[in-house]
């Protein structure tokens, strides 16, 4: 439908049915003239509104969302409107990074009483957003496809060396396999050229001469393991008959960097793995490397084969004989570059030294969220246009991430709920980016598989690397995957929000 | 499908400034809209009726209606399809009254937007799926919170019904405010007199089981099937035993505790029954006085006691209580006058409220009904009544008028004329609101035959001049002049509110109330008792200010809905719930963490752990909708792919 043109915006409002669709309507009792822009979606609480609806409203062009419900306190549902507040301001913080104006999105709290104030809300929020004009619209956004170029900075030195355990971490690994309880270990095993790793799953203990460790241990070990849980189930379920009791599952054995516990962890605090279905193997990382950096380095095409570290310095022989001493300054990935926790918190079995970072050592921000933030709102909107024109929709970024569990149910392959289309267009293939950011909001441990994994090379993290920044702010810098007894964010809610300000519309 | 529209005119309300029969025009365009009309009063039985025939005529399998707001007729359009045998959700509002052309002038823009609202209802429409309820037990109970005389009203109307009544009453005694007042207006007659045979009924009815000294700190459950957690306070007197003799009140040394039930008044002591017809009449130690409790030193009462009730060692207990409904009657409290700096801000004994001052008129009360100072204990002469103290006054955020404090002043005046017969009344009032029956008779013969002075204006300030009285100052807006009068008594009509811990009972009850603690009714008009939460009713002062007479009436209506609703054999359940899609659901359990009614629980299927809805617990409020990445649990009538097409309907760039 198109608006009217000249005299109206399109401003699309999400109101619970109990006090904010009911003051709207004590407002027309009474006769309250309002701009005739909103019109009302009436929902039961708002609780109910996922911040997809918001987006993909503003995404499809609505130039302004407003969300009502009951105060705070006062849900019919008594925590609809608490965890709806929290999952509302994320919304509002998310969005200029996308380059949608903050300001085209708000939500208040409006009961059946206050026709009035429903009145000076509506009034105060249509000017607002006449004020702002008709919003950007995705499609008509200039694209911009370059990348930046600059690199994040260092924390800390990085090593390429080895590590002098790794003899201990196998001993470890083999004796475990040997008692029997375990249905594998999983690690990682040379690939098809010596910078190439791959997954290796030891199953006997000879598995375990394959083990490596060093700068291409590179893929997240996190992202196997509820599949290799369920691996180990559906194998001890072999044999039995229905109506037989469930025999105990093998425990599935993980090495971990850092970065990898820290999504066991975050599985673990969401409950979505047991503690004692897994057995955690863990050592000190000094860093690991990208790919695609080393390859343009020396050249896309070469053929690698050899190479060998030692401290900073990456050898690389590629198949002609050349040489090509590297730095870990160079080639180091992106998250390992700001990496504060190189070594597992938790952990069953930990070989070596853990590797460790000063406390007050402070990571500068991501290359790509500096570069980020110093666009407009409009070259924003240009750039995710640009990058997404190269998404082919594979879903490796999806395939990628630890926190992924729901794969095969995933809201992308469905058209119930249809939240994404099969329509091929730039809008709709961000939109699934924008979902998958979302769902992880506050969830996002930052392991950064989801840049690696993508073969166009859209930096897709960054919108999650968005969502931490907000979530480290609301809730007083709190950390996605280091204690396994913290309630995610985004599962609870405080009374009163010491970070989140009510948002009063009428007095703008 | 085959959609029928039903543009309403409702008179001129909508047809005044939108285009009814172009919305309809437009609509036809829409897709599945089988056909399309616009109707004088869609609600009305020739408008249901053309519903029905069309319904029939057209073939069709789903109705849009456009017209007012949902909440007011969605239930009577439901019956409707229903009636021309279609399921009731196959049927969606669009509200062109309330949010269109009631809030807007320019009959373009309102047409424009009618047009999107049926959109938008067609769209979600073309999702709908039938869906049925279920039936389910109720409990024959009801809890009435609240002893005053709407909650008194309440349940002995159940208890004479058959249901089986809890009430519980914060105080020691039930009775309320009107157990405090010394006469009614407008008969004058006794207000013990009156109250005290119903108090004694609720006291001595079988089907009634009365908790005083009690709150209620917890509701669970829903409509027909409450669990009800009841906080039993510590009196410190085993009730079983006490004969409400009042010996322990003779001998009790703490004697100067603070009198609540008169209002501060005058002191009591520490071991209490608030008042001689207090029902139950039991005595309660207050221990915050009380020199065992407190210091470990004394026990008169446990010596003196014939019957041995007195137990120092009493704990808070809590009970639970399973019922089907629940009725709250909390009523009211002043509110806090002191914001008043000219009124000398609590500073003055002898500025006192209208409540106190009803405690000095009663018989019962410290003075043992002789008007008396609190500063000297002398008879006043003089006593000036000041109006809408905290009603009808912005500056101090309190808009609304409080209702009944015009009548009772009158009433407060008479009476002190019948006590002190050489004294002079003074009125300082904004207008005078007597609009019940009998009542501007009885205000005209406060001025006529007991030469009461009204005076239409303000008062800007009260003094002290030195000599034992107070010089009122203030302005006479009929004369148009300033006039001073001097007062040995000054009774202020304090604006009421809310009952403290209104908000709070509110949250337990999950119902709606205002910025003044009143609860949210769930129609202003045409649901006056009922709230937005099914089975909790309300009744008298709690929902707004309130005299004895309407109180009565809302208590009695209360008590209708609650029988009509327990009467029947059994309950349907609202199939709005949320329904787990088990082949999507990966069993993460983020809804059952989430719900605010632990509504979900895990269950598991051949292994795999899976949401299960627990179905007459869900309330329907989506937020495990939201909550669930895969989309793998949602709400009937409201999920994803229904909103998803209504914000489709309006954006679509």
């Amino acid at each position: 439908m198109s608006v009217l043109t000249g005299k109206e915006l399109r401003i699309v409002g999400f109101l619970c049915n109990w006090c904010s669709y009911g003051g709207a309507d004590t407002a027309g009792v009474a006769r309250a003239t309002q701009p005739t822009d909103l019109r009302i979606i009436r929902v039961p609480c708002s609780g109910r509104v996922n911040p997809l609806f918001p987006l993909k409203a503003l995404l499809s062009g609505a130039d302004g969302v407003l969300v009502s419900g009951c105060h705070p306190r006062d849900c019919h549902y008594s925590a609809g409107n608490f965890y709806a507040r929290r999952r509302l301001e994320l919304l509002k913080e998310f969005l200029p990074i996308i380059g949608i104006n903050p300001d085209r999105f708000e939500y208040t709290w409006v009961s059946a009483s206050e026709g009035q104030r429903w009145q000076q809300v509506v009034t105060a929020f249509t000017d607002r957003i006449h004020k702002l004009g008709p919003a950007p619209r995705f499609k008509d956004a200039e694209p911009i496809y370059d990348l930046p170029g600059a690199l994040t900075g260092l924390v800390r030195p990085l090593d390429c060396g080895g590590n002098p355990a790794l003899d201990e971490l196998k001993q470890q690994i083999r004796e475990a396999l040997a008692d029997g309880h375990l249905h594998c270990v999983v690690g990682w095993q040379q690939g098809y050229d010596a910078i190439h790793a791959t997954p290796l799953h030891m199953r006997k203990p000879e598995d375990v001469d394959r083990l490596i460790w060093g700068p291409f241990n590179i893929h997240s070990t996190a992202n196997m393991i509820t599949q290799l849980i369920k691996e180990a189930q559906d194998a001890a379920m072999v044999g039995v008959k229905r109506g037989d009791p469930i025999p105990p599952a093998k425990k599935v054995g993980v090495v971990v960097k850092g970065c990898d516990s820290k999504g066991l962890v975050e599985l673990l605090q969401e409950k979505l793995i047991e503690r004692d279905a897994v057995e955690i193997f863990a050592m000190g990382c000094n860093g690991t490397v990208s790919t695609d950096r080393i390859l343009a380095k020396i050249g896309g095409a070469a053929r690698v084969s050899a190479v060998s570290g030692k401290g900073d310095t990456l050898t690389v022989t590629t198949a002609d004989g050349v040489e090509h001493a590297l730095s870990m300054a160079d080639i180091a990935q992106d998250k390992c570059r700001a990496c504060k926790m190189p070594s597992a918190k938790v952990y069953d079995h930990f070989a070596g030294e853990p590797v460790t970072v000063a406390e007050d050592a402070t990571p500068e921000p991501a290359a790509i969220m500096a570069y980020l933030d110093s666009l407009t709102l409009d070259q924003r909107m240009g750039f995710w246009k640009g990058q997404m024109e190269r998404c082919i929709r594979c879903h490796a970024c999806r395939n990628a991430c630890p926190m992924c569990v729901c794969r095969e149910v995933c809201v992308a392959d469905s058209r119930e709920p249809h939240w994404v289309t099969q329509d091929d267009t730039v809008t709709n293939k961000f939109f699934f980016q924008l979902i998958h950011a979302l769902h992880l909001a506050g969830r996002c441990t930052g392991c950064g598989e989801c840049n690696r994994a993508c073969p166009v090379g859209i930096p897709v993290g960054a919108l999650k690397m968005q969502t931490s920044r907000i979530v480290q702010r609301l809730f007083d810098g709190y950390q996605p995957g280091t204690d396994a007894d913290a309630v995610p964010p985004f599962l609870g809610y405080e009374v009163e929000e010491k970070n989140i300000p009510e948002h009063h519309i009428e007095r703008a | 499908m085959r959609i029928g529209v039903f543009i309403c005119h409702c008179g001129s309300n909508i047809a005044g400034t939108v285009d009814c029969a172009q919305v309809a025009q437009n609509a036809k365009a829409f897709p599945e809209v089988a056909f399309a009309t616009d109707t004088m009063y869609t609600c009305s039985e020739p408008g249901q009726d053309e519903i029905v025939a069309a319904v029939k005529a057209h073939n069709l399998d789903g109705v849009v209606v456009a017209s007012c707001t949902p909440r007011m007729h969605e239930p009577t359009f439901r019956r409707t399809v229903e009636r021309a045998g279609l399921n009731r959700y196959m049927f969606e509002m669009a509200n062109i009254r309330e949010h269109v052309s009631w809030i807007g002038k320019d009959k373009e823009a309102n047409t424009n937007k009618a047009t999107e609202l049926v959109r938008m209802a067609v769209e979600k429409l073309r999702r709908n799926a039938p869906l049925y309820t279920k039936k389910f037990d109720s409990v024959k109970k009801v809890l009435v919170i609240g002893g005053g005389v709407a909650g008194i009203q309440a349940a002995l109307d159940c208890a004479d019904a058959g249901i089986q009544v809890v009430m519980v009453e914060r105080e020691t005694s039930i009775g309320g405010k009107m157990a405090k007042l010394d006469k009614t207006f407008p008969t004058v007659d006794c207000s013990s007199c009156i109250l005290g045979p119903k108090m004694v009924d609720v006291a001595q009815h079988p089907n009634i089981t009365l908790l005083t000294a009690s709150e209620v700190t917890n509701v669970s459950g829903y409509v027909g099937n409450f669990t009800v957690s009841i906080k039993r306070r510590a009196t410190y007197v085993d009730w079983s035993k006490c004969t409400g003799c009042g010996l322990c009140t003779e001998k009790c040394p703490a004697k100067k505790t603070p009198d609540k039930f008169n209002e501060f008044m005058g002191p009591t002591t520490a071991i209490n029954i608030p008042f001689p017809q207090a029902i139950p009449k039991k005595a309660a130690i207050n221990p915050d006085y009380c020199r065992k409790l407190k210091e470990g030193k004394c026990g008169v009462c446990a010596k003196i006691c014939p019957t041995g009730a007195i137990n120092y060692e009493m704990q808070d207990e809590i009970i639970t209580e399973q019922v089907g409904a629940i009725v709250a009657a909390s009523g009211y409290d002043l509110m806090d006058w002191t914001v008043y700096g000219e009124y000398g801000g609590g500073r003055y004994p002898d500025v006192i409220t209208s409540l106190q001052y009803e405690r000095l008129l009663s018989a019962a009360g410290p003075t043992g009904g002789h008007i008396l100072r609190p500063s000297d204990g002398k008879e006043p002469k003089s006593v000036v009544f000041i109006q809408c103290v905290g009603s009808r006054d912005r500056s101090i955020g309190r808009p609304y008028c409080s209702g009944f404090c015009c009548m009772y002043t009158a009433k407060q005046a008479v009476l002190t004329k019948d006590h002190i017969p050489d004294s002079q009344s003074y009125v300082f009032y904004m207008d005078i609101r007597a609009p019940g029956k009998m009542y501007d008779e009885f205000t005209r013969r406060a001025i006529e035959e007991y030469g009461t002075e009204y005076i239409r204006g303000r008062v800007s300030c009260i003094q002290p001049n030195g000599r034992g009285q107070y010089v009122v100052r203030g302005v006479d807006t009929l004369m148009g002049k300033p006039v001073e009068v001097l007062a040995d008594l000054v009774v202020l009509a304090v604006g009421v509110e809310g009952a403290k811990g209104a908000g709070k009972l509110a949250e337990t009850l999950h119902i709606s109330y205002d910025h003044y603690g009143f609860f949210m009714e769930s129609h202003c008009k045409l649901r006056p008792v009922e709230t937005n939460t099914a089975g909790v009713f309300l009744a008298g002062a709690c929902q707004g200010a309130k005299d004895i007479p309407s109180s009565v009436a809302q208590g009695s209506g209360a008590a209708a809905k609650v029988i009509g609703l327990l009467s029947k054999p059994q309950l349907e359940s609202d199939p709005q719930i949320s329904v787990v899609d088990i082949k999507r659901c990966v069993g993460c359990g983020k809804c059952v963490d989430v719900c605010p009614f632990q509504a979900i629980t895990k269950q598991s299927i051949r292994g795999e752990v899976k949401a299960q809805v627990i179905e007459a617990v869900c309330q329907g409020c989506g937020l495990c909708v939201a909550t669930c990445p895969q989309g793998a649990i949602q709400l009937s009538h409201f999920t994803d792919n229904q909103l998803l097409a209504e914000v489709n309907a309006l954006c679509q760039c």
